[in-house]
């Protein structure tokens, strides 16, 4: 292929054992937008997620363990607090790289998601 | 309620970067940003969303592949991308079409289940996919 012929990301998957739990959890504890019409989706900034259940196509649950998906937040420590204050549990402190700050957690699948916030500049 | 304004990044995890390179880069020809930080971290743009293509076994923790569809990227033409992934060698897996829009799975080097992608109904309010 001379260019690319991928022009974005149509929609990242989100494996769950329970729909309605997970959509609870994105919608109302993190607060992410949910699509318009389709239940299962909701959207962060231009990216869309879908939310599905493996059983439902003969496949084995396995939980999203790795792509450790960044949410971006202006502050990390203030949106930690507030997760926490809802009952989410954190894995770890939050992490300084020198150039960022992570916080790791999950959702009720276990899937991996983190709060991410970007301090240095890019150059 | 925190205000999550974009993802910033997914990792996509592999176990060898030169092959994942090739895949991520040459084969599927995303842009990959010049000023990605180290030979084990590789950034792509992909419209909206950076993918990260990273080794696990170099960032202390162990490698597991992503689960199926957890990356859906969009083509024009699954058909054409299919076909075009396969003069290249790779297995792409047999196309499906949902009645809104069209999928084939393929594998990268590392396991990675990634789905190309292409909605060609309108959504329910009439817009059509950007």
């Amino acid at each position: 292929m001379s260019g690319s012929v991928v022009t974005g990301v149509d929609f990242v998957g989100v494996p769950s054992t329970d729909w309605r739990r997970s959509r609870a959890f994105y919608v109302d504890t993190l607060g992410l937008r949910p699509d318009e019409t389709a239940d299962g989706e909701f959207w962060v900034g231009q990216t869309c997620f879908g939310i599905y259940e493996p059983a439902s196509f003969g496949i084995e649950f396995a939980p999203q363990k790795n792509a450790h998906i960044a949410l971006h937040v202006e502050d990390v420590a203030a949106a930690r607090a507030e997760l926490e204050a809802k009952g989410i549990e954190f894995l770890g402190e939050t992490f300084d790289t020198g150039v960022c700050h992570m916080a790791f957690f999950t959702d009720p699948d276990g899937n991996d998601l983190m709060l991410h916030h970007r301090y240095a500049p890019r150059d | 309620m925190i205000d999550v304004e974009r993802v910033d990044y997914i990792r996509v995890p592999v176990t060898d970067m030169d092959a994942a390179n090739h895949f991520y880069g040459e084969l599927l020809g995303l842009r990959r940003n010049p000023n990605s930080p180290g030979d084990d971290w590789v950034e792509y743009e992909v419209g909206n969303v950076t993918l990260v293509v990273m080794t696990p076994h170099t960032h202390d923790y162990e490698f597991a592949p992503l689960p199926p569809s957890t990356i859906a990227l969009r083509v024009p033409d699954v058909a054409a991308a299919k076909a075009s992934l396969e003069a290249a060698g790779l297995e792409v897996a047999e196309m499906w079409d949902s009645g809104l829009c069209r999928g084939a799975g393929v594998e990268d080097p590392a396991g990675n289940r990634i789905l190309l992608h292409h909605r060609y109904a309108p959504y329910p309010d009439g817009s059509s996919p950007r």
